[in-house]
């Protein structure tokens, strides 16, 4: 185990940027159409509850870490085989999040270069990153995440006079299951996937601070999507977004006179490398665990290079990525963000009474 | 240690990026872009070409005689199949890649929006190299392969010349601006038809951009006069400048519209519309008075901006006359409206929408004030 220390605040960061990663590229809540702002709020809150569950899970089990939790709470074996399910979710995820990259850039910028070359120099900078460690990436985080929102402002300052700020009405047209829908669709992307955290939370060096974090950062991922949404629906229309690729890349597009395109892939640049390193991170470190090898880095450059392979043989094409960011995913992740978190949630608590009442009764 | 030095060296060539990197001489930039369909139903691209060597020499070498006059721009057309398609097989005629990020004018032919524009915005919309916010308008009575062919004096690039012509549309609000994006935006909606601006040719030196096409359901139906077209953007909210003359005694009289707020409303009794209303809130000054009474009662005043007024309904109801009974098309978005407040009788009544816009009676209120004078107070001639 090694023993990097983080910030609250690098965590706040690394948080941020992990949930904002390439949410932007790929929105659920697209599909709620005009009503996405209320999809964004409910899966905001149910997030931030989610993270609430995540938090508490590492504060029951002090100074353990995720493959230590299944462990104790499951039994050895059982343990191990999740944290291997784990460990295979994360690959997953990382190399889903390389191939939206993949896609976005050959999409709109680069059409004549291979996905696979613009993949694989990502993947470079991200296993230098990972390899320096997860002291390295906090602090890297602090020093980019805070572009993020300013990069998002100045887009939207900078379309102002395009504007229809009644475009969200009308309320509700299509009911409520959509909005459910779309609302659920978010909750499991991004927020879900901070379970990979439960990695990174032994590390942190105030450790009574981590609920509030942990909450602190989905709110304002929440609130960051529901003015980024206003700025696409007010200037683009609820049809219009329904129609395009990649929303933002539309909006950014629109703005007269100033090319501030090249921005925007900044962000997601930062965001989705903040969000696969975590992924690399949190896997190379589960199966370090599992294996009881000391060093997690020998395991870095292995797994990395299989989400490369995996995210190019992973779709066909584009449309497969969506259909599965939309449709397959939220249902995939149930057991992984869910039904496990809440099941060690349940045991820990248990485990903790327990020990509280036979402290009594010892005294 | 030494190779380590040697990757960190290696790693910034590979982020610079040029993969796609294609260089300045090796394009073609093409300014604007004419779409129009052939009688044999296949699409017919128009590029103008810019080449900025000759460019060049032609602003360097203005005034000199003699010397050999290269143009500075040209003209190709190519009949394909769809619009890539005819771009693509273009280069046959063409010698290098076309590049269409600097494209500033998209003109559309007549017999294409007869037979529906949807086709042409499809690859407007799904390239990636195209400027969302070119303007588009429609050629009546030519190609737009004439229009492009024109050899304008007052700009080297045509293509520049018809845009600017487009542009000081808010200087006279007499052509309706339509951009790329708003054609998107509205293309598939039911809410609001399409309008786009009007172009025609005068000579082989001068365009002229008047009047909006109207669309229904994507395709051509009609056209609006200069005057109609400003009733028409006086509701939409268009209107920052022009020029309205009112009859007087004995004269006429211009005012200069300096301000105008437009605003449109559907007013709805027992869950069903029963008028659309129209409020028009605008300010001007005199620009020039060609009659002989002296205007210096605050009663003048008045009766002039109540004529300034009836002039503005006027032009507003030929535009809703003929969008109503002539085209039967809801080119003002009052759609928008239902659709936004009234959601549940939008959804019955979507598909029928033009034709219950075009059965309900209407109300226009406008509002004018008159506010100075200008650098004369009495008219030049008066009538003593």
């Amino acid at each position: 185990m090694e023993k990097a220390r983080i910030s609250s605040l690098q965590l706040f960061m690394l948080m941020t940027g992990f949930l904002f990663g390439s949410t932007l590229i790929i929105n659920p809540i697209i599909n709620a159409k005009n009503d996405g702002w209320l999809a964004i709020i409910i899966g905001g809150i149910g997030g931030t509850l989610l993270l609430w569950v995540y938090a508490t899970i590492a504060l029951l089990n002090p100074s353990k870490n995720f493959v230590e939790i299944l462990r104790s709470r499951l039994g050895k074996v059982l343990g191990n085989l999740l944290a291997l399910l784990y460990v295979w979710y994360f690959t997953h995820l990382a190399s889903l999040v390389f191939r939206n990259f993949g896609s976005f850039i050959t999409t709109t910028t680069y059409l004549y270069t291979p996905l696979e070359v613009i993949i694989t120099i990502f993947a470079i900078v991200i296993v230098y990153a990972v390899n320096s460690g997860i002291e390295v990436v906090g602090r890297v985080s602090e020093l980019l995440v805070p572009v993020i929102p300013v990069i998002a402002v100045l887009i939207s300052i900078s379309l102002v006079t395009i504007h229809d700020f009644t475009a969200f009405l009308p309320v509700l047209e299509n009911g409520i299951q959509p909005v459910i829908k779309a609302a659920y669709a978010f909750l499991t992307f991004p927020f879900g996937e901070t379970i990979s955290f439960l990695m990174i939370f032994p590390h942190l060096n105030k450790r009574k601070n981590l609920r509030r974090v942990s909450a602190l950062s989905a709110l304002s991922v929440t609130g960051l999507f529901l003015f980024i949404f206003f700025r696409d629906i007010t200037a683009l229309g609820s049809h219009f977004i329904y129609q395009a690729t990649f929303v933002p890349h539309i909006t950014s597009v629109l703005i007269p006179g100033i090319n501030l395109e090249p921005l925007l892939d900044v962000n997601l640049l930062i965001g989705g490398g903040i969000k696969i390193a975590i992924c690399l991170y949190a896997a190379s470190t589960m199966l370090a665990n599992i294996i009881g090898a000391d060093d997690y880095r020998k395991f870095t450059t292995s797994l990395l290079t299989f989400c490369v392979v995996l995210s190019i043989w992973i779709y066909e094409n584009i449309f497969e990525m969506f259909n599965w960011a939309e449709k397959v995913w939220p249902y995939y992740s149930i057991p992984f963000q869910i039904f496990i978190p809440l099941i060690l949630l349940v045991l820990s608590l248990i485990k903790k009474n327990k020990t509280t009442l036979t402290d009594s009764a010892e005294q | 240690m030494k190779i380590k030095i040697i990757i960190l060296l290696i790693l910034p060539a590979l982020l610079t990026g040029c993969w796609d990197n294609v260089d300045l001489i090796d394009i073609n930039l093409v300014t604007a872009l004419g779409i129009d369909k052939s009688e044999d139903g296949k699409i017919i691209v128009t590029v103008q070409v810019i080449e900025p060597a000759a460019l060049q020499s032609t602003s360097s070498s203005q005034g000199k005689v003699g010397m050999a006059q290269t143009k500075p721009v040209f003209v190709e057309s190519y009949k394909g199949e769809t619009i890539s398609d005819a771009l693509i097989s273009m280069k046959a005629m063409v010698d290098k890649r076309l590049f269409l990020s600097t494209v500033q004018v998209i003109i559309l032919g007549e017999k294409l929006c007869r037979e529906g524009v949807n086709e042409a915005l499809d690859f407007l919309h799904r390239d990636y190299q195209v400027e969302y916010l070119a303007d588009v308008l429609v050629a009546r009575g030519c190609s737009p392969k004439d229009i492009l062919k024109i050899q304008p004096e007052m700009d080297v690039i045509p293509a520049m010349y018809i845009k600017g012509t487009i542009e000081n549309t808010e200087l006279r609000a007499k052509v309706k601006r339509t951009m790329l994006v708003e054609l998107f935006k509205d293309i598939e909606n039911k809410c609001r038809q399409i309008t786009i601006g009007q172009i025609t040719k005068e000579n082989e030196k001068t365009v002229n951009t008047e009047g909006t096409a109207v669309f229904k359901d994507g395709k051509l139906v009609g056209w609006l006069n200069q005057y109609e077209t400003r009733g028409f953007l006086f509701v939409t909210d268009r209107v920052k400048n022009t020029i309205i003359t009112i009859p007087m005694a004995n004269g006429k009289m211009s005012i200069r519209v300096l301000n105008s707020r437009g605003k449109m409303d559907v007013k709805f009794k027992n869950g069903r519309p029963y008028r659309l209303s129209i409020y028009v809130d605008l300010e001007g000054n005199i620009a020039e008075y060609t009659g002989k009474k002296v205007l210096d009662a605050p009663t003048d005043m008045h009766t002039l901006q109540m004529t300034l007024s009836e002039e503005v309904k006027k032009e507003i109801a030929m535009a809703l006359r003929k969008a109503q009974k002539e085209y039967s098309s809801d080119i003002f978005g009052f759609g928008k409206i239902v659709h936004k407040y009234h959601p549940q009788y939008w959804k019955q009544t979507m598909d029928q929408w033009n034709d219950i816009f075009s059965s309900l009676p209407t109300e226009i209120v406008i509002k004018s004030r008159i506010r100075r004078s200008g650098l004369i107070k009495s008219p030049m001639t008066k009538d003593e």
